[in-house]
């Protein structure tokens, strides 16, 4: 849950993406200021006027000073100054409203661009498939939606102003003083080559550094959050110290690389004004002879003066967004990629229009030779062939990463087959849309989830119109109700972040619950009922045969009481079905099913079997 | 550990945090005084240089700086040659660039110091944090956001440190600014520095009410932000609860609102500095344009000279931009004030007490627990419950979910108090016991296991740091892992977590399992360990703690009477109290709660043992292949 690029290894290189300006990239995500053109314009606008006041108060500053500089003049002519003092307030409100139009403009900007991001990639998010999300952790998501849009958005408001600003101000003086003194001019702008290479230089390295920062930066919030996540173990372990002289190790580096970044940005700024000022004697020197030849003016050497301290200002900040986006770019690269990704499961065009007429309920269901593989060398499902009809409950038993759950996905359509096809109603179901099959499913999972909020908000996440009442009837069947009315608010009492007030059998109830609210028509229960206790499961099951009259179900569990009376048992194992049949075809079979069946017996059958001798455990 | 942090006053001030690191804060600020010291510099050269000009008269040039000139052109003579002149121009754009340059390396030590500053006390923040938040209270989790608490030991303080770094500086520099230049600007003429004052109050007072209302604007949109993040971390983390009940476009909706809610806030933040940059700028150009034009007037009049106009306005410049960036600074402060106070929040919670360690390094493994009550929140948990275990005794503990099963646990830990009764260790009050002593007798599998991001080997060694790879291979065995370590390519260096191979519920409990099994304390405890792993593998586990039988105190809390049936003892609490203690063949024989529990599992199991016996009588059937293809379809 650090949220930082660096932490996870995608395949986005930062230092090859930081090596050129990739513009390809910046033109897309322009795309997102370019939707504001009035605020874009008035930005750049503003920028402009910004520039232009600036500029013009040396300018101003040269006039007073010129007029009161000529010889003999007293009092009287005070008169010639009054245009003056005019122009001056003028310019005064004119850059009053540049300012305050540019922070407005850009704050627009800034704001909007990373809000309008952040909504297209969770947009994007809800779309995606689950394989999506198998190989990308929520802390690296996190850090793309919030950090790196925030970066971004930054990049396109204020350095997109400071581009104009700074360009209208070096162009604006470069002709100022131009047009003054062509000389004095060159001058000083054979400072600007030098220094604008080891701005870039500097920039650069200050960067490097600054990365250096944020991915020790990102190894200290994730160590904060491993610490809370992880408290009571580490108390239970009495890891305190331990973790405390690691987190120092880590705090020590952060010293370490942040004063370093310090110094380097500390003997840069002595080194652009240094240079500036190298400008400025120069200037001041050619241009004092100059005066003493009658060739300039007084003002004119002021306003040179001015314009000097001026000129290089935006050099620096230039320098800065200019390495500031080589540094980003890899963050761009991100976070299109987030919200361009089209998700591997989604229906084409053609299969909505076809689709979208479709409203006929799920009767029956058939696999036909159903593979699945992340990896081609590591098969998860070989082969799968079922078919099963409205009213069943398939139990699916078997070891750990036989396979079951993937089985039961793919039913789903949370992941596209590999290879084979189900068949809906007799029809390839990439033929439905996702929304028609989607919106009949219910699904209890094995580690259940419940958002921060109420009880009854949580259940009612299964039927967001339903009543309480339809919600307290979903709980008692769940066998929810009677914990949830102990508690000090019954159903309107909070269940904490992560459900973390409830225990592990309560989040189980109450996400049960919510399945049955959502009333599906396949209801799908992957070890739904592993943390409650075997009185409360053998009460669950008398309701449950009520609730699965007319349903598909599909339970993945452990416990036989759950799994004998299934209509269909299947034994899954290696990707494949290795058992399928009835409770009593598979006992008869002596089989995997027999075996796991025989361990369930707290106490030795009465009879022992002939053939196994085993521990019943 | 970091107990003396504890005993540190709290920074409760912004000025009260830079304590400790004063010193350096004052090496930067002279360092500052400095660079502007050399700073003033240049423009009074060029004002000598540009009066010298204009006016042709000797007596306005700086006399070292001409008699230096004249030493350079080896002109003895009292009046200034124009070689002298041009000399002295050169002179002054080289002294110019000289002073600049030492100018600049005091603006190197200014950072340097005020970096180095800034960031111990950063880095101290950071480990007081975090070794307090070790020693807050489990109970204080309970109540406490993560996303919240990460948000303030990380941007609240980052928050501060941008505050410790640069605006202490600026500040420092602002005041000295006007402490210096304001002197100088009243020796070249009063009339004109006073004018300079004018609108100084009203920048003041502007400034004062924008910092309070910052603080206000910028705390909603922190939590604003909070709220935004929150919501987005929920949708992740919950991404297959969203799909499985499809509500994608509920969730967009929801989401749409906290962003939005983020946006317009943020947007209000950046708009009220617009309003604060733009009317200040209005009184710093006003307030130059005063001093220009009423120069202009005095200069007209002959009371000033062309070159202490030019000074002044240079001057007036130099104090008018930094007081400019006030409107930054204060921002900055307002926020920084914000995020102390939620910092101090945190390290304000009292930690965990401290308690002296007891006698004995380890101790024999009995616990006994007298007539003990615990409520959450007036609601109680636990009601005058009493158990004694004795040492190397195995206790099954069974009860429904919320029974108080796995709070008795964690009072064992001295992870929560208790308000009446005792839990004594071999007769050692446990809330009288020094916490770490404690926690040391005691090994546990939680209910909702937690491994670190780290290899699976260091994520095991935390149960006993030394311990042998053989020792890590044996718990492994005995916890029913070896076939799942064996499918990690890199064995016991696999990185769990995030970055590393995905565990599933059953693995994480095995691996917990491993982890306390290592650690060979007088007592182990199982909360609810086995409830993920199949039958198959529980058998396994519980073989492997029956060969620990008699060597250690063993708690095992399940819901499966297999888990439990072949302890001493079994404890079945029912809404925080103890309803029945005894062995299975005593319980099972006694009516009560646990004979209903093994009912349920007896009836279920003698339909399966009937099952079975039918299934022997029956013939076997003849393939152990899989049903044939037409076969499929048929309702079973």
């Amino acid at each position: 849950m650090s949220y930082d690029d660096d932490l996870y290894d995608d395949g986005i290189d930062d230092e090859r993406r930081a090596a050129r300006l990739d513009l390809r990239l910046w033109r897309s995500l322009f795309r997102y200021a370019a939707a504001y053109p009035r605020t874009l314009w008035g930005l750049a606008g503003c920028a402009v006027l910004t520039a232009i006041a600036e500029v013009s108060y040396p300018l101003l500053t040269r006039a007073v000073v010129d007029q009161v500089s000529q010889t003999g003049l007293t009092l009287t002519s005070w008169h010639t100054l009054e245009p003056i003092i005019a122009l001056y307030a003028l310019n005064t409100l004119l850059a009053t409203f540049a300012i305050g139009g540019f922070i407005w403009f850009g704050g627009k900007i800034r704001t909007h661009v990373s809000h309008d991001i952040r909504a297209a990639g969770f947009a994007n998010l809800q779309r995606l498939s689950f394989d999506f999300y198998d190989y990308r952790p929520v802390g690296w998501l996190m850090a793309r939606m919030t950090s790196d849009c925030e970066r971004l958005s930054n990049i396109m408001a204020w350095g997109f102003l400071d581009l104009v600003w700074g360009l209208t101000m070096m162009v604006g003086i470069a002709g100022a003083m131009l047009v003054m003194n062509v000389k004095l001019a060159l001058i000083v702008l054979a400072v600007l080559p030098l220094l604008a290479w080891i701005s870039v230089r500097f920039q650069r390295r200050m960067l490097t550094s600054a990365r250096q920062v944020r991915a020790t930066n990102a190894r200290i919030t994730g160590a904060y959050n491993e610490a809370i996540m992880g408290m009571l173990t580490s108390k239970a372990f009495v890891r305190e110290a331990a973790n405390g002289d690691e987190f120092g190790d880590l705090t020590g580096q952060m010293r370490g690389h942040s004063v370093a970044n310090h110094l380097q940005s500390a003997l840069y700024v002595p080194i652009v004004v240094t240079l500036a000022s190298l400008a400025t004697g120069i200037a001041l020197a050619v241009g004092g002879l100059e005066l003493l030849a009658g060739a300039i003016s007084t003002g004119t050497l002021i306003a040179f003066m001015a314009y000097i301290r001026h000129f290089f200002e935006p050099v620096e900040e230039l320098g800065a967004w200019f390495a500031e986006m080589q540094m980003a770019q890899a963050s761009a690269e991100r976070i299109l990629s987030l919200i361009e990704t089209e998700p591997t499961v989604a229906d084409t065009e053609a299969v909505i229009r076809a689709s979208a007429l479709d409203n006929d309920g799920i009767e029956t269901i058939e696999l036909d030779n159903l593979s699945f593989a992340y990896d081609p060398a590591e098969p998860v499902l070989r082969g799968v062939n079922l078919a099963v009809a409205r009213g069943q409950t398939i139990a699916i038993v078997g070891p750990t990463g036989g396979g079951k759950s993937t089985l039961v996905n793919l039913i789903c359509r949370f992941y596209e087959p590999t290879g084979g096809t189900v068949r809906i109603n007799g029809r390839d179901y990439r033929e439905r849309s996702l929304d028609w099959l989607h919106a009949r499913l219910g699904i209890v999972l094995q580690q259940p989830h419940v958002f921060s909020g109420s009880i009854a908000d949580n259940i009612r996440y299964g039927n967001l119109q339903a009543t309480p009442e339809q919600i307290e009837a979903a709980a008692r069947v769940a066998g929810a109700h009677p914990f949830i009315e102990a508690m000090d608010d019954g159903y309107a009492s909070p269940v904490g972040e992560g459900g973390s007030r409830l225990s592990a059998g309560q989040k189980q109830l109450v996400s049960f619950a919510r399945a049955i609210l959502a009333d599906p028509e396949i209801l799908v229960m992957d070890e739904a009922t592993s943390s409650v206790d075997t009185v409360t499961e053998a009460q669950i099951q008398r309701g449950l045969a009520a609730v699965l009259t007319g349903r598909l179900a599909f339970v993945i569990a452990h416990r036989l009481s759950t799994i004998r009376d299934a209509d269909l048992i299947l034994y899954v194992a290696d990707g494949q079905i290795v058992e399928r049949g009835d409770h009593r075809s598979l006992l008869a079979r002596r089989g995997a099913y027999y075996d796991l069946c025989q361990r369930q017996q707290t106490q030795p059958a009465k009879v022992q079997p002939p053939a196994t001798t085993e521990d019943p455990g | 550990m970091n107990t003396q942090s504890n005993r540190q006053p709290l920074p409760s001030g912004l000025w009260q945090i830079t304590a400790g690191q004063r010193h350096r804060y004052l090496a930067a600020v002279a360092a500052m005084v400095l660079t502007n010291l050399f700073l003033f510099a240049p423009p009074l050269l060029g004002k000598h240089a540009i009066d010298l000009v204009t006016t042709q008269d000797a007596s306005r040039a700086i006399p070292w700086v001409s008699s230096w000139a004249q030493a350079l052109n080896a002109n003895s003579a009292a009046v200034l040659e124009p070689n002298d002149i041009s000399l002295y121009l050169w002179l002054s754009g080289g002294l110019i660039l000289l002073l600049t340059a030492i100018a600049g390396a005091f603006t190197y030590l200014r950072g340097r110091y005020a970096a180095l500053a800034s960031e111990q006390i950063v880095s101290d923040l950071r480990d007081r944090l975090y070794a307090h938040l070790h020693n807050l209270p489990a109970r204080y989790y309970d109540g406490a956001d993560t996303g919240d608490l990460v948000q303030r030991a990380s941007s609240d303080v980052e928050t501060l440190r941008v505050f410790l770094d640069t605006d202490i500086v600026e500040i420092g520099r602002t005041i000295l600014m006007l402490l210096c230049v304001m002197p100088v600007l009243f020796a070249l003429d009063a009339r004109l520095a006073a004018s300079s004052l004018v609108l100084m109050p009203l920048l003041i007072v502007g400034a004062w009410l924008f910092f309070h209302k910052v603080k206000t604007v910028f705390q909603a949109t922190d939590e604003a932000e909070a709220a935004m993040t929150a919501t987005l971390q929920e949708n992740l983390t919950g991404i297959r609860v969203v799909r499985a009940f499809h509500r994608q476009d509920f969730e967009i909706e929801r989401f749409a609102v906290r962003n939005g809610e983020f946006r317009d806030r943020n947007h209000r933040l950046i708009k009220l500095m617009g309003l604060y940059w733009s009317l200040s700028d209005l009184v710093a150009f006003t307030q130059i344009g005063i001093v220009l034009f009423y120069g202009a007037w005095l200069t007209l009049a002959g009371q000033i000279s062309v070159g202490t106009l030019f000074a002044f306005t240079t001057y007036i410049a130099m104090v008018i931009w930094p007081i400019r960036q006030l409107g930054r600074i204060l921002t900055d402060s307002g926020k920084a004030v914000i995020s102390l106070g939620r910092i101090n929040e945190v390290l304000r919670s009292a930690p965990e007490p401290e308690r002296p360690v007891p006698a004995p390094a380890r101790i024999a493994g009995q616990i006994r627990i007298e007539d003990v009550s615990m409520a959450y929140d007036d609601k109680p948990v636990l009601s005058g419950l009493s158990l004694t275990v004795a040492p190397g005794e195995t206790l099954g503990i069974v009860g429904a979910p919320g029974s108080g099963k796995s709070t008795l646990i964690r009072l064992l830990l001295g992870l929560y108090p208790y308000q009446q009764g005792s839990v004594r260790l071999d007769g050692h009050e446990v809330s009288n016991c020094d916490r770490h002593w404690l926690r040391s007798q005691i090994s546990v599998v939680l209910q909702e296991p937690f491994l670190y991001s780290r290899s699976i080997a260091d994520n095991l060694r935390v149960g006993d740091g030394s311990a042998s790879d053989d020792a890590l291979h044996q718990v492994l065995a005995d916890a029913a892992a070896t076939e799942t370590l064996a499918k990690f390519r890199d064995g016991l260096d696999a990185q769990v977590g995030e970055r590393g191979v995905t565990l599933s519920g059953g693995q994480r409990q095995r691996l917990a399992l491993a982890r306390a099994l290592l650690k060979a304390p007088p007592i182990l405890i199982l909360d609810d360990s086995l409830s993920a792993v199949d039958l198959n593998t529980e058998a396994e586990i519980l073989a492997a703690l029956d060969r620990r039988r008699g060597q250690q105190t063993i708690l095992i809390i399940a819901h499966r009477l297999s888990s439990v049936m072949n302890a001493d003892r079994i404890a079945v609490l029912e809404q925080g109290k103890l309803v029945q203690l005894g062995s299975h063949a005593e319980l099972s024989q006694t009516p009560g709660p646990y004979q209903a529990l093994c009912e349920v599992q007896l009836a279920l199991e003698q339909t399966v043992t009937a099952d079975l016996d039918n299934s022997r009588q029956a013939p076997k059937a003849t393939t152990t292949a899989d049903v044939p293809l037409d076969n499929r379809g048929e309702p079973s």
